[in-house]
C-alpha cells in the first residue's frame, strides 16, 4: 500500500471478500435457499426419483406377469414396450432377468450387459435400481464355466460374445472411475 | 555421471514419489473409486460436472484433492518465496492443449498418474497406454530437439499469476458452503469419495511437496530419455510406482490381469493413441496434467490457462460422449483423439524455429 488510493482499493477489496463469503454462507440457510430458487441438486434428485417411479409404472405389467409365472407373456409384453421405448435400459434388464430364470443363460447375459452399458445404475451400490445382488452371483457361477467352454471351442462366436459380456460385467462390478 | 545421492533434492523427489504412490492407493481404500485414488482427469471431470459444465449425474463432485493440489502449491511457493507471476507464451495453443490433454486422458480413462496406479494394481490393459505415453514423450522431445518452441514465458505483474489460485479458493468455498447450483452425485463413481477433510489435507500436502520437487510423471520419462538413469525425477517416479505396487499388494488391491479391471476397457489401440496424445502435449507445454495444476498454483499464468482448458475439456468429454467407458471408446472419442494428434502435429509445424538456409 503506497498511497491513499491503494489503501482505498484494499479496503474495498476486503469489503468485496467479506460480502462474497457472507452471501455464499447465507445461501446455506433454508430461507435463502427458497429465495434463491436455484437448487439444481434437488431438481436432479426429483428427476431421478420421477424416472424410477416412471419405470416402475411402465414395467409393472411385466412384473405382474412374472409373478403369475407367465414368463413368455412377460417377454411379449417387453417386446411391445421396447417398440415404444427403444432406448430404455430397464426393458433389457428385465428381459435378462426373465431369460435367466428360463435357463437361457447366454441370451440373458447379453441383455444384462446391454442394460448395464445403457445405464450404469444397475451396478451401483447407491441406486434403487441396483442389481448387484443378481449380477455378482451370476459372475461367480458362470465366468469360469464359460471361460472353460470357450477355450474348448475356440471357434464358437456366441461363447466368445458371452465371455466378453461377462468380462464387461466383471469390470463394471469392480468399480473404478467411469 | 551418476544419480546425485548426496543431494537432498534427490531424496525429496523420491519422498514426493513415495507419498504420491501411498496416497494414490490409500485414497481409494478410504472411499475414492477403485484404482482412482488420484486421477487428475477424473477429478477434473467430476469437478466440471459439479460446476454444471456437463450433465452426467454420475460424475459430479468437487474433488477436494484437486483444490488441495493447487492451493498446496501456492502455499509452498509463497512460503519459500518462489511465487512468481509469469505468462504470455502461446496462450490459445495452451488453452487448447488443456482441452486435448483431457480428451486423451478420458479416452484412456485416467491421467498419467492413474495409468501407473492402474498398472501397479495389476491392470494389464494399461500396457498399450504406457507405450503410447512413452511414444508421446519421445515425439514431444523430438519436436523440441527439432526447434519447436512455444515461446518463453515473461515475468508479469504479480496479479496475473494469482487468478488460478483465487479460482481454487472460490472452489474451496463452494466445497464447504455448497450453493444450490453446485452438484454432488449421489450415485456413480463421483459418489465414491474419501472423507472431505482427509482428501483436502492429502491434496494440500501433495501440492506442496510437488511444488518443492517439480514432480511430474511425464517429466520423469522425459528426463530419463534426456539424462538417463541419473535423472532424480525418474527415480521419484520409480519410487511412486514401487510404493503404489507394494501398498496395493499389502492391502489386497493388487489383482493382475486383462479382464474385469475397474475403470478399464479393452480398446487397447485407442488407449495407446489417447496416451500418445497426452505424452506429446505434456512435453510440449512442460508437464503432465498434475504438473500443470502445480505450476498454476505457483503463479504460472500459462499453466493457469492449461488448467482452464482442462476444465473445459472435462466438461466436453462428458457432454459430447468422448470419454471412454468400460464398454470401450465411443466413435466421438476416437475422432477427438485423431483431431488432438492433428493439433499436436500442426503445433509442431507452426512453432518450429527452422535454421536459416
Amino acid at each position: 500500500m503506497k498511497d491513499r488510493f491503494d489503501i482505498l482499493l484494499g479496503v474495498l477489496l476486503l469489503a468485496c471478500a467479506v460480502a462474497v463469503v457472507g452471501l455464499l454462507a447465507g445461501t446455506g440457510s433454508q430461507a435463502s435457499q427458497r429465495d434463491l430458487a436455484v437448487d439444481k441438486a434437488l431438481e436432479q434428485e426429483i428427476a431421478y426419483q420421477a424416472k424410477v417411479s416412471f419405470l416402475e409404472r411402465v414395467y409393472a405389467p411385466v412384473l405382474e406377469l412374472r409373478q403369475q409365472g407367465q414368463n413368455e407373456s412377460a417377454l411379449l409384453k417387453l417386446d411391445e414396450l421396447s417398440r415404444k421405448y427403444p432406448t430404455e435400459a430397464h426393458g433389457e434388464l428385465l428381459r435378462g432377468e426373465i431369460l435367466l430364470q428360463l435357463g437361457a443363460k447366454q441370451k440373458a447375459i447379453s441383455h444384462l450387459a446391454r442394460a448395464v452399458r445403457m445405464n450404469g445404475d444397475y451396478v451401483d451400490r447407491y441406486s434403487p435400481l441396483s442389481r448387484r445382488e443378481l449380477i455378482d452371483p451370476l459372475l461367480a457361477r458362470e465366468l469360469a464355466d464359460v471361460k472353460r467352454q470357450s477355450a474348448e471351442n475356440p471357434d464358437s462366436r456366441p461363447l466368445k460374445a458371452t465371455l466378453k459380456d461377462l468380462y464387461y460385467l466383471q469390470g463394471r462390478m469392480a468399480g473404478g472411475c467411469e | 555421471m551418476r544419480l546425485a545421492l548426496r543431494d537432498p533434492h534427490t531424496w525429496l523427489v523420491m519422498l514426493a514419489g513415495g507419498l504420491l504412490g501411498l496416497a494414490g492407493v490409500l485414497l481409494a481404500l478410504l472411499g475414492n473409486p477403485q484404482n482412482s485414488g488420484i486421477c487428475v482427469s477424473c477429478f477434473l471431470e467430476n469437478s466440471a460436472g459439479a460446476l454444471g459444465l456437463h450433465d452426467n449425474a454420475r460424475m459430479q463432485y468437487l474433488r477436494p484433492e484437486l483444490i488441495g493440489f493447487v492451493l498446496g502449491s501456492t502455499l509452498a511457493a509463497v512460503g519459500f518465496r518462489e511465487f512468481t507471476s509469469k505468462g504470455g507464451s502461446a496462450p490459445l495453443p495452451r488453452l487448447l492443449s488443456g482441452v486435448f490433454l483431457i480428451i486423451g486422458c478420458s479416452v484412456f480413462i485416467g491421467c498419467p498418474i492413474k495409468l501407473f496406479l492402474r498398472l501397479a494394481a495389476g491392470d494389464l490393459t494399461t500396457l498399450t497406454g504406457l507405450l503410447g505415453l512413452v511414444g508421446g514423450v519421445w515425439l514431444g522431445l523430438k519436436g523440441l530437439a527439432a526447434g519447436v518452441d512455444l515461446g518463453r514465458a515473461k515475468k508479469q505483474r504479480d496479479g496475473s499469476g494469482l487468478w488460478t489460485p483465487l479460482l481454487f479458493v472460490l472452489l474451496l468455498l463452494f466445497l464447504f458452503v455448497r450453493p444450490g447450483f453446485v452438484l454432488f452425485s449421489e450415485r456413480g463413481s463421483a459418489a465414491e469419495a474419501a472423507p472431505l477433510l482427509i482428501a483436502l489435507g492429502i491434496g494440500l500436502l501433495l501440492g506442496a511437496i510437488a511444488q518443492r520437487t517439480r514432480f511430474c510423471v511425464t517429466g520423469g520419462l522425459r528426463d530419463l530419455m534426456i539424462m538417463g538413469l541419473r535423472a532424480p525425477l525418474f527415480w521419484g517416479f520409480m519410487v511412486f510406482v514401487l510404493v503404489a505396487f507394494t501398498v496395493g499388494l499389502a492391502t489386497g488391491t493388487f489383482k493382475p490381469g486383462f479382464y474385469g479391471q475397474p475403470g478399464a476397457h479393452l480398446d487397447l489401440l485407442w488407449s495407446f493413441f489417447g496416451m500418445l496424445l497426452v505424452g506429446s502435449v505434456s512435453v510440449l507445454i512442460g508437464g503432465c496434467p498434475f504438473r500443470q495444476l502445480i505450476k498454476a498454483g505457483e503463479g504460472d499464468a500459462d499453466a493457469g490457462l492449461v488448467v482452464i482448458g482442462m476444465f473445459l475439456g472435462a466438461g466436453l468429454v462428458q457432454a459430447w460422449q468422448i470419454a471412454g467407458t468400460a464398454a470401450g471408446v465411443p466413435v466421438y472419442g476416437k475422432i477427438a483423439v485423431v483431431l488432438g494428434l492433428a493439433f499436436i502435429l500442426l503445433n509442431l509445424l507452426f512453432f518450429r524455429e527452422r535454421a536459416a538456409a
